[in-house]
């Protein structure tokens, strides 16, 4: 046995084409090697922003090829496909044989046993390997055909101590790579990866990059321990330090305590996102002006620590003039300054579209019993801070900072929460608002979006979606779920069309209602997968409830699904089967004419009767629910009437020679089932047992 | 009791270096390594990509190496002077090479040295940045060159220029001079920088330009005419493309790009519109590009 190293050593690969890379070539080193049964003990693939290395420990040397009939082509094929097949085999004519199959006769050849060396078969597949790789984004450099993440620069090959040698494009495999990274200067030769490993850890560069994540993390915890602060870890951003360098020296900085009084989500930002900072919090959970950087290189000298400082401040000067200036700059004053910004070809300005919301939210206000006066005034500044200086420069942050003005210019507190909220939730892991203001405004804000962006035709296609519609339509939905909010949807999509129209937005597509509506159904069809709920049951709610009903429908959903799988579950949908099986196979055979009574007074027997009392005891129960219906509560009731309905089909044949008790008992099912249907429409839900 | 002594150690104010030396220092270093070191466009340009010894000669097959300094205008980064860290008007410092050389890394790091950074002391690090431009329909991948957290150098493989794929490959080089000064000079306002060793500060050359024309382009540029003035560019340059003169008609493209930028910064032109008068500038670019490559051959 013996091991397989490569390295491929390049200019900076940015940190997510490296995870690509390492993932890629593993991925396809293992599957070559299973395909040609060659075992292997273990399997590694580490990187530095500059090194990229696979690792296979305890690879079979060699493997044997047992015999096998290969087939060659078709007796009567051109001359040339016989051709071809001798020299991919390497096989002369006297070699072949003819042999009669299902498919015709065909030309054989006998491959005899045969030993390869892995040596030569990854001197051959190596290079093949490293071309099928592909990068998210590659590029060209020089006048080369290769392609690459960033340039490469050198392969290094080894298999068995022994260098394997190929080309690559312009490149020539070898046993030695550049020890510096920077300057190429310094050639060394290795035997295998331990005493590379040795010689790059020696000089404190860690390769693995696991280990290295372990080290910054532990450093990091420790010297905010020695620090006295907090620290929120964020992975993405730990994952990108990580694969950013190779040498981590962590050193502790502050920026200028004044910068404290900017919000936090700027400081924030101007840490994490741009550069690549990690901050701090004290023991009260306020952020403070103490930062982490994971610095490639030791602060000898300590100007990387005042560097980094100064950026910072500079950052941080350049933000707070911004709030400064604008965090007192009126509201309301400037209202109609958002007449400068267009909101969309079509849709009018940023005004417009603040007019139509004010009216849309009062309706929504309405619904909710709130102030209108409040959501009216809520709807004209939420956008202000759009053309504010700080959101120009943080455009991430809109919304927020629309909070942050709001409050320091006094408005009640559920006011800067909305504004500050209105933009959520904006995925599937974003926090849902659950005050009723911001509920009303999200809510508002979305539904103008959609409706807008539907009536010019801007509809989100398979693969692209530039205005994040479907964002904005599952925020309306987890809006109303997670707040368990109902609301007429289809309602609100019509008025805001015709507060379009008012503002003489004539919309080319004349179909937003409808499209808009399935559209919103398909994002619920989405979040109900993304909770697991069984395929069956999305399909059956969505088919027994409108987008008016999203809640009830999404709530009734998971309840059924939760108990799907237990007895209650079993009993209900058995029962059901029972009686909609009978139903179909009746009604598709003949032309019978069912009416939605039967008739009690020809009952013959008990179980008639019982049923029937139990139907119309269920019915009783579904005239007596109204909105604070218990879902387990209706399920276990469908549930209890098993016994009834076993008893019924255990005892009672339906299909009588009499046809006019056969069509009675039949309605008696059909009642049964549309009570049923009352939960939800269980006619193309499975059991499992 | 013998008091003790104490040195009185003579502070000396460490020797920096001032914005021009650092812009000499940069011109002899590129000259030593082969570069042709021309003079700025005299022209209002976004950036020192847009000279046409960067965008041009970045086109057709033959090698080209070049260094320069280049004024850039963005009208939009106008702050009255009254930011530390934002100018109207700023410079690049430039280079091209075609095709991309090897050791260019190398190159680049050496030449930090000269204007005051040595690599060993710093936190030097190569951060992924894809650059594009739209209006010159240009893309490519690099990094921002990052020392000691902050950006002083666009490292960019150009891939695509005025639409054509690039081949061979040019490697460009832009160093901020006034951030790497800053940098250097240990200076938290740009208008502090040591313009040369007589004490003239960046202030003196610069601060009423920053103050008149942030004024100009945000308050008293004719908007009406610049639209108008636009149109007749795009004009111009059509009728530069038809008769096959390529750098005359470049220069329209330079100017119409410039007077964008300044309706732009008015904020007179709306998301929709922008996107219609970047395809405009990038269509006309393309064309005198293309010409520019024919004649070439």
């Amino acid at each position: 046995m013996a091991e397989f190293f490569l390295e491929l050593f390049s200019e900076e690969i940015p940190p997510k084409l490296q995870k690509n890379a390492r993932d890629f070539l593993l991925e396809n080193f293992k599957q070559i090697f299973k395909e040609k049964n060659l075992k292997f003990k273990s399997s590694n693939s580490y990187s530095t922003p500059n090194r990229l290395i696979i690792l296979f420990e305890g690879l079979d040397k060699e493997i044997k090829e047992k015999s096998e009939e290969i087939r060659g082509p078709n007796i009567n094929a051109p001359e040339k496909a016989l051709e071809g097949f001798l020299r991919s085999n390497q096989i002369t004519k006297n070699e072949i044989y003819k042999k009669n199959t299902e498919k015709g006769e065909f030309y054989f050849f006998k491959k005899q046993e045969k030993t390869v060396n892995t040596f030569d078969l990854l001197e051959k597949n190596v290079p093949l390997i490293l071309d099928k790789i592909s990068w998210k984004k590659s590029m060209k450099w020089n006048d080369f055909e290769m392609e690459w993440g960033r340039p490469l620069k050198s392969i290094l090959s080894i298999f068995d101590n022994k260098k394997l040698s190929f080309k690559f494009y312009h490149l020539e495999s070898s046993n030695f790579t550049f020890v510096d990274k920077e300057f190429e200067d310094k050639k060394k030769i290795f035997k295998n990866f331990s005493s590379y490993n040795d010689y790059f850890n020696k000089r404190g560069i860690i390769i693995d990059q696991n280990y290295r994540k372990k080290l910054i993390e532990k450093q990091l915890q420790k010297i905010s321990e020695r620090k006295n602060v907090n620290l929120e870890i964020n992975v993405k951003l730990l994952n990108e330090v990580v694969d950013l360098v190779d040498q981590p020296h962590i050193l502790s900085c502050k920026f200028d305590q004044k910068f404290l009084e900017i919000p936090e989500e700027i400081l924030i930002i101007t840490m994490q996102h741009h550069q690549k900072y990690f901050h701090t919090f004290d023991q009260k959970g306020n952020i403070t002006n103490e930062f982490f950087v994971v610095a490639n290189v030791k602060d000898n000298k300590g100007f990387i620590k005042i560097g980094n400082e100064r950026v910072v401040d500079a950052r941080l000067s350049d933000a707070s003039f911004f709030w400064e200036k604008n965090k007192s700059q009126n509201l309301i004053k400037q209202i109609s300054k958002l007449k400068s910004i267009n909101y969309f070809e079509g849709l009018g300005s940023y005004f417009d579209k603040v007019q139509r919301m004010r009216k849309l939210g009062a309706l929504i206000s309405d619904e909710m019993l709130l102030s209108k006066e409040k959501i009216e005034l809520l709807t004209s500044i939420c956008k202000i801070d759009l053309i504010s200086d700080i959101v120009n420069e943080f455009p991430e942050l809109q919304g927020v900072i629309g909070g942050y003005f709001a409050s320091s210019q006094g408005f009640d507190k559920d006011i800067s929460l909305a504004i500050s909220e209105h933009y959520l939730p904006t995925g599937l892991e974003s926090k849902v608002p659950k005050k009723p203001f911001s509920i009303a405004l999200a809510l508002t804000d979305k539904i103008d979006t959609l409706v807008g962006f539907f009536g010019v035709n801007q509809k989100p296609t398979s693969s692209k979606d530039p205005y994040a519609l479907r964002r904005s339509a599952l925020g309306i939905i987890r809006l109303l779920l997670e707040n368990k909010k109902e609301f007429k949807i289809t309602d609100l999509i019509n008025y805001s069309i015709s507060l379009y129209r008012d503002q003489g937005f004539n919309f080319p597509n004349e179909k937003v209602q409808d499209e808009l509506s399935t559209f919103l159904i398909e994002r619920l069809k989405f979040y109900m997968k993304q909770k697991d709920i069984r395929y069956d049951i999305v399909e059956a709610s969505i088919d027994s409830f409108s987008i008016d009903q999203a809640s009830q429908m999404y709530s009734k959903a998971l309840a059924l699904n939760r108990v799907i799988i237990k007895d209650i579950g079993n009993d209900i949908i058995l029962s059901y089967k029972r009686a909609s099986n009978i139903l179909e196979n009746e009604l598709k055979n003949k032309d019978l004419d069912l009416s939605n009574t039967t008739d009690p007074g020809i009952f013959k027997n008990e179980y008639e009767k019982n049923l029937y009392k139990k139907i119309h005891e269920l019915r009783k129960y579904f005239t007596s629910i109204n909105k604070d219906e218990d879902y387990y509560v209706t399920l276990g009731n469908l549930a209890n009437a098993k016994p009834t309905i076993s008893d019924f089909f255990d005892n009672v044949i339906v299909n009588d020679e009499d046809h006019t008790i056969k069509k009675n008992r039949l309605e008696l099912l059909q009642m049964l089932c549309k009570t049923f249907d009352n939960y939800i429409n269980f006619a193309s839900i499975e059991s499992i047992k | 009791m013998p008091k003790k002594i104490k040195k009185i150690k003579k502070k000396t104010t460490p020797k920096f270096q001032s914005f021009q030396d650092t812009i000499l220092n940069l011109q002899k270093y590129w000259s030593k390594q082969g570069c042709v070191i021309v003079q700025p466009y005299d022209m209002e340009v976004g950036a020192g990509t847009f000279h046409p010894a960067t965008t041009l000669r970045s086109l057709g097959t033959k090698p080209w190496k070049v260094a320069y300094v280049q004024p850039s205008r963005r009208p939009t980064d106008g702050r009255y002077g009254d930011n530390p860290n934002r100018l109207q008007h700023y410079y690049q410092f430039q280079v091209l090479i075609k095709p991309s050389p090897k050791e260019i890394k190398k190159l680049y790091l050496n030449s930090l040295s000269v204007i005051g950074i040595n690599h060993n002391d710093h936190d030097i690090r190569f951060v992924e940045d894809d650059w594009e431009s739209p209006t010159l329909g240009a893309a490519g991948l690099g990094w921002e060159v990052w020392c000691d957290g902050m950006e002083i150098t666009q490292f960019t493989y150009f891939q695509q220029m005025a639409g054509m794929q690039c081949k061979p490959v040019s490697v460009e080089l832009t160093y901020g001079l006034e951030r790497i000064c800053m940098f250097t000079q240990q200076k938290k306002n740009v208008f502090d920088l040591l313009w040369n060793n007589q004490g003239i500060e960046y202030r003196e050359v610069f601060h009423q330009a920053e103050k008149e024309f942030s004024a100009y382009n945000f308050e008293y540029a004719n908007t009406e005419n610049l639209f108008k003035i636009f149109d007749m560019l795009e004009m111009e340059a059509k009728s530069l493309i038809e008769k096959k003169i390529s750098l005359p008609a470049y220069d329209q493209c330079l100017k119409a790009s410039h007077i964008f930028n300044i309706l732009d910064a008015r904020g007179v032109i709306s998301v929709a519109q922008r996107a219609e008068y970047i395809g405009r500038i990038r269509d006309i670019t393309k064309g005198a590009a293309e010409i520019w490559v024919n004649s070439q051959k």
